[in-house]
C-alpha cells in the first residue's frame, strides 16, 4: 500500500518560510505596556482602531491581555478612537 | 497607604490657570484625608479621539497619588459633581513611576521619523500578498 506523504505545500522545493518572531515584549529591553504610551500602543492598533491580532505581531498570550487592557484604557480617555469610520 | 494613578480630562473652555486650580482643590481633598499627591503633570489641551459631552478637545492632568481609599473616593465624589471635568480614570499600581510619564517623554521625540510603525498597516495588506505567493507557487508545481 503506497503510503502518501502530503505536506500541504505545493513545490517543496522552496517551502514557504517564515521566521518565527519573538514577542515584542520580552527580553531585556521590552518596552513596559503602558495606557499613557500611545506610540506603543498605536504600533497595535490598525487604522480602524481596531486591535491587531497576536499572531501578526507576534505578542504573547500573557502580553497581549495587558495591552488589550492598556488600549481599553487609553479608549476610554479618548486617547485612542474607539473606531474609526 | 496605596498608590494610584488618576488622569482626568476638564473642559476646552477653562483656561490652564483653572484647570491648575482645580487640580489644586483636588490635591487639598486629599491632603484633608491624609493623602499627598507626589506628582502632576499637566499634558496640556489635547484633540480627544470622540467627542465628550460635545467637546472635541480638553486638558489633561495626570496626578500620582499616596492616599488611603477613603481620600481617593472622595477626590472621585467630587470629579463627578464638578461639571468642568469631563472624564476621569484612576488605576491602582503598585508602585509610583518617577519622572516624567510616557506622555511627555513621546511629546520631546514626536517630530523623529516613524520606524516602527509600518507592523500594523502589514495586516491590512496581508491578503493580496499572500495570494500573490500561492499563484508562484501554483506556476511552480
Amino acid at each position: 500500500m503506497p503510503v502518501v506523504v502530503s505536506t500541504g505545500r505545493s513545490g517543496g522545493r522552496r517551502p514557504f518560510f517564515r521566521r518565527r518572531k519573538s514577542c515584542p515584549f520580552s527580553g531585556p529591553h521590552a518596552p513596559k505596556i503602558d495606557y499613557k504610551d500611545l506610540r506603543l500602543l498605536q504600533r497595535f492598533v490598525s487604522e480602524r482602531g481596531k486591535m491587531v491580532p497576536s499572531r501578526i505581531t507576534a505578542v504573547s498570550t500573557k502580553k497581549q491581555r495587558a495591552l488589550a487592557q492598556a488600549v481599553k484604557r487609553a479608549r476610554f480617555l479618548a486617547l485612542l478612537p474607539y473606531a474609526v469610520k | 497607604m496605596a498608590f494610584y494613578e488618576t488622569v482626568f480630562i476638564a473642559r476646552q473652555e477653562i483656561s490652564a490657570a483653572q484647570v491648575d486650580a482645580l487640580s489644586d482643590q483636588f490635591t487639598a481633598v486629599l491632603s484633608e484625608n491624609g493623602g499627598s499627591v507626589k506628582k502632576k503633570e499637566y499634558w496640556g489641551l489635547k484633540g480627544l479621539a470622540f467627542r465628550i459631552k460635545k467637546n472635541r478637545k480638553g486638558h489633561y492632568v495626570l496626578l500620582n497619588i499616596d492616599a488611603p481609599p477613603a481620600g481617593l473616593h472622595e477626590m472621585e465624589r467630587q470629579m463627578r459633581i464638578n461639571e468642568d471635568i469631563l472624564r476621569f480614570l484612576t488605576v491602582r499600581v503598585d508602585a509610583l513611576e518617577e519622572g516624567p510619564s510616557a506622555m511627555l517623554q513621546s511629546r520631546g521625540r514626536e517630530d523623529r521619523p516613524r520606524r516602527f510603525d509600518d507592523r500594523p498597516r502589514r495586516y491590512e495588506d496581508r491578503g493580496p500578498r499572500s495570494d500573490a505567493v500561492q499563484t508562484e507557487a501554483a506556476v511552480e508545481g
